[in-house]
């Protein structure tokens, strides 16, 4: 399989399930789904993928994550430098994507921390809940409302709006 | 057994009166036996008599959906046997850190085989997709400021008239004849 991301630097919280405490003699329906969709499911399947991985044998190719340069941004270009204007909207798209996927990892976070907690996420949720709202309150009032023609211009003037605002409340 | 029999006249009775009887022979009203008069059940050696059945023609339905299936299959057959065959024998790559002071080629930074080949044989790396941007808005800000320029030198030289535009030619001073107005009192 491919790998997975680090798992070091996105650290999954210990696991709070509890010790088997069986009181019963009956079979446990639980453990005995899980067996059966291991052994049907499961199992054939790494099966196949460890038939498939000994055919390709072992000369694997591989692929890299691209790292882009820093450019100045918009506020440094001079006026009329159409070529540092483009430079830096392509700057800007790529950290418009990038800053929706972290808005996106936050998201998951979440919801993996309400599906683990059930019905007392609220209260245990506190960390996540809060770095939720902080990352998508800061993702409108950067990108919000900017529309499907967004650009790096667009954005600077939203954000010279801001600080109008911020300006006249003082 | 009284009873039964009290039935059995009964079931004559009203034999006789109903107009969709059955010929029902009357000792078997209480069984329903029927004579086996021109009903006979033949068995034949084969699958049964033959029918003509009428029903509407099925013959363009399903000429289309031979030719449909025909002409996905001519090349969905061969272009899945690719895939699978690339999925199987060559494999996806897998997913690395940048070896130090080594500049990865632009194929190389996508997964499947076969984007990979694509991206080597038809297309032209991202970077050089960009340079080839930039050269082009180059010319056209260039173009931009050229035109810009002219404009200006144009107002320019209209207006101050030092210049070698907007000149009108007018008559050779030497030509003209002052030998009318050269004695004062002609």
């Amino acid at each position: 399989m491919p790998k997975d991301y680090d798992k070091d630097a996105y650290p999954e919280p210990p696991r709070q399930t509890p010790l088997v405490d069986k009181q019963t003699a009956l079979p446990n329906p639980a453990l005995i789904l899980s067996k059966l969709f291991y052994y049907s499911v499961d199992l054939p399947v790494t099966t196949f993928r460890g038939v498939i991985e000994g055919i390709q044998g072992d000369k694997k190719s591989h692929y890299y994550h691209q790292a882009f340069r820093r450019v100045p941004e918009l506020t440094e270009c001079q006026e009329g430098d159409y070529l540092c204007y483009y430079e830096a909207e392509m700057q800007w798209r790529r950290d418009y994507k990038v800053d929706q996927e972290i808005v996106k990892v936050i998201q998951e976070r979440l919801r993996a921390c309400q599906q683990r907690e059930g019905h007392s996420y609220k209260q245990n949720c506190g960390i996540e809940l809060q770095q939720f709202n902080q990352v998508s309150k800061a993702f409108h009032s950067r990108y919000g409302d900017l529309g499907a023609y967004a650009s790096s211009r667009k954005c600077l003037m939203k954000q010279k709006e801001r600080m109008m605002e911020e300006a006249q409340k003082a | 057994m009284v009873g039964m029999s009290v039935l059995r006249t009964v079931a004559a009775f009203t034999a006789r009166l109903n107009p969709l009887k059955q010929p029902y022979l009357s000792t078997n009203l209480l069984s329903r036996a029927v004579a086996r008069s021109e009903q006979v059940v033949v068995r034949h050696g084969s699958h049964g008599k033959r029918m003509f059945i009428i029903k509407p023609t099925d013959f363009y339905d399903r000429r289309f959906l031979h030719l449909l299936k025909y002409y996905i299959l001519l090349t969905g057959i061969p272009v899945a046997a690719l895939v699978t065959s690339v999925n199987v024998f060559i494999g996806e790559a897998e997913l690395a850190e940048v070896p130090e002071g080594y500049e990865p080629e632009h194929w190389e930074y996508y997964k499947h085989p076969i984007t990979r080949w694509i991206a080597r044989t038809f297309y032209d790396s991202p970077v050089k997709d960009y340079e080839k941007m930039m050269a082009l808005i180059q010319i056209e800000a260039e173009k931009a400021e050229m035109r810009q320029k002219q404009l200006d030198v144009r107002r320019h030289m209209r207006e101050k008239g030092d210049g070698p535009w907007f000149q009108i030619k007018t008559l050779d001073k030497g030509l003209i004849d002052h030998s009318p107005k050269s004695s004062p009192d002609n």
